[in-house]
């Protein structure tokens, strides 16, 4: 009995340090490269993350207040993503899955009389922010998308996604660039919750699941 | 030796149970969301679109529609569903949105160029933040930014209930627009006794939950 009794301390000791080294982020130095991430703030890492939700963005400006509704400047959203922390061999952080479906409600937007649509056909790449004010997580994730209205195919997109606690509306924040439309729905507003470059949600919210 | 004994099974409970304990808060929630542009029930019309759920998968659903119309009783253009979210115990989500342009109601008795409905829940929050309504005509009165649920009477008609939110289990759901459609109920001598309602339009509907 004594015997076991000696084994319980060094074995409870190993059994916390395994799921201690298991909780350990995966750290990847990830440089930029060409099809690779868009924007070029703070760090990131290649970790495992799910994020959901969806949302509206009143942008411009894309700060936490309504455009008057008369206006129809605002965009909504829905939105997901989902990584497992793992590189492919030319360094990119694979998605997964993903998700996204966009619309542009502004009238200067429309193409052939109807608002902007945009549908992501992949979602390829997904990187945790490790340094930022986003509260509850933020990564940048993309891919490729189609533009419903004209049947435009395989344009690189890239989103900046956070959740910045709750409620979504006024905290948590979402911006989108398809650099081949010279769209962007960016807001690097220091001025403006969170930071970065994501919009204020003025609507919906984004939910950071660290999947471990 | 058996005091002993005692004593490690209690050391050993109390190492133990501790990693079995999760609070209620952490207990299985369920994420629930759906949303549609445009929904008519009448005796003979039962008609909604577009529409999406979140699926059990809770991924996403969208579902659109360029054109929406219903005989007389209401034509919409460019209506979005949006639903979203997922399950994960405390941090389950759920959102959704429908989004519609130009909308005629009653063959122009309610005009609106700008509909957005949005329902929005986590564990302890639901909320239809980011819903508005533009040019909103009831009638032929311009009705701007309504308080939740404002009634208007119909004459005739019925009545409608403007940015009508419900508080359900865990959620919400918001309907931008939804007339009530009724008819007099009369007595001996023509007298009205009341109203029946012989049916429903909603225009721009989401609705979210976690339990």
């Amino acid at each position: 009995m004594s015997n076991l009794r000696s084994l319980v301390g060094p074995m409870v000791i190993v059994a916390i340090a395994v799921v201690a080294w298991s909780c350990e982020t995966h750290r990847t130095a990830l440089a930029p490269r060409t099809g690779g991430p868009l924007f070029q703030f703070l760090e990131f890492q290649c970790a495992p993350l799910k994020i959901t939700g969806g949302g509206r963005i009143d942008y411009p400006p894309g700060g936490p207040d309504k455009n008057p509704p008369e206006s129809h400047t605002y965009e909504t959203f829905g939105a997901h993503v989902v990584a497992s922390g793992q590189t492919d061999a030319d360094g990119t952080c694979v998605a997964e899955q993903g998700a996204l479906e966009w619309v542009d409600h502004r009238p200067e937007m429309e193409i052939n009389g109807h608002p902007l649509n945009l549908h992501a056909t992949a979602v390829t790449f997904a990187e945790q922010a490790t340094d930022t004010d986003c509260q509850d997580g933020a990564a940048r994730w993309g891919g490729k998308l189609r533009v419903e209205n004209t049947g435009q195919e395989d344009l690189n997109f890239e989103v900046w996604d956070c959740d910045n606690g709750e409620p979504g509306a006024g905290h948590d924040g979402f911006a989108i660039s398809v650099p081949a439309l010279g769209y962007r729905v960016v807001c690097p507003d220091p001025d403006l919750p969170p930071t970065e470059p994501s919009c204020t949600l003025t609507g919906g919210n984004r939910q950071f699941h660290p999947t471990h | 030796m058996k005091i002993d004994r005692i004593r490690w099974a209690i050391r050993f409970a109390g190492l133990v149970l501790p990693m079995t304990w999760s609070p209620g808060s952490l207990a299985a929630q369920g994420a629930a969301a759906s949303a549609f542009g445009v929904a008519v029930r009448t005796a003979t019309i039962n008609q909604t679109a577009p529409s999406a759920v979140l699926p059990t998968d809770g991924t996403l659903a969208q579902s659109q529609a360029n054109d929406v119309r219903v005989g007389t009783l209401v034509a919409a253009q460019d209506a979005f569903a949006t639903a979203t979210g997922a399950t994960d115990d405390a941090l389950s989500d759920a959102v959704s949105s429908a989004t519609l342009g130009t909308v005629s109601i009653l063959d122009g008795l309610i005009t609106a160029d700008g509909v957005v409905a949005m329902a929005s829940s986590t564990i302890d929050n639901s909320n239809a933040e980011g819903s508005s309504l533009a040019n909103l005509v009831v009638n032929g009165v311009q009705v701007s930014d309504p308080a939740p649920n404002t009634r208007v009477d119909l004459p005739g008609v019925g009545y409608v209930v403007l940015n009508e939110q419900i508080a359900t289990a865990g959620g919400i759901t918001v309907n931008m627009i939804h007339v009530v459609l009724q008819q007099p109920v009369l007595g001996l001598l023509g007298v009205i006794t009341g109203y029946s309602t012989t049916g429903n339009i909603v225009v721009g509907s989401a609705s979210s939950s976690v339990n």
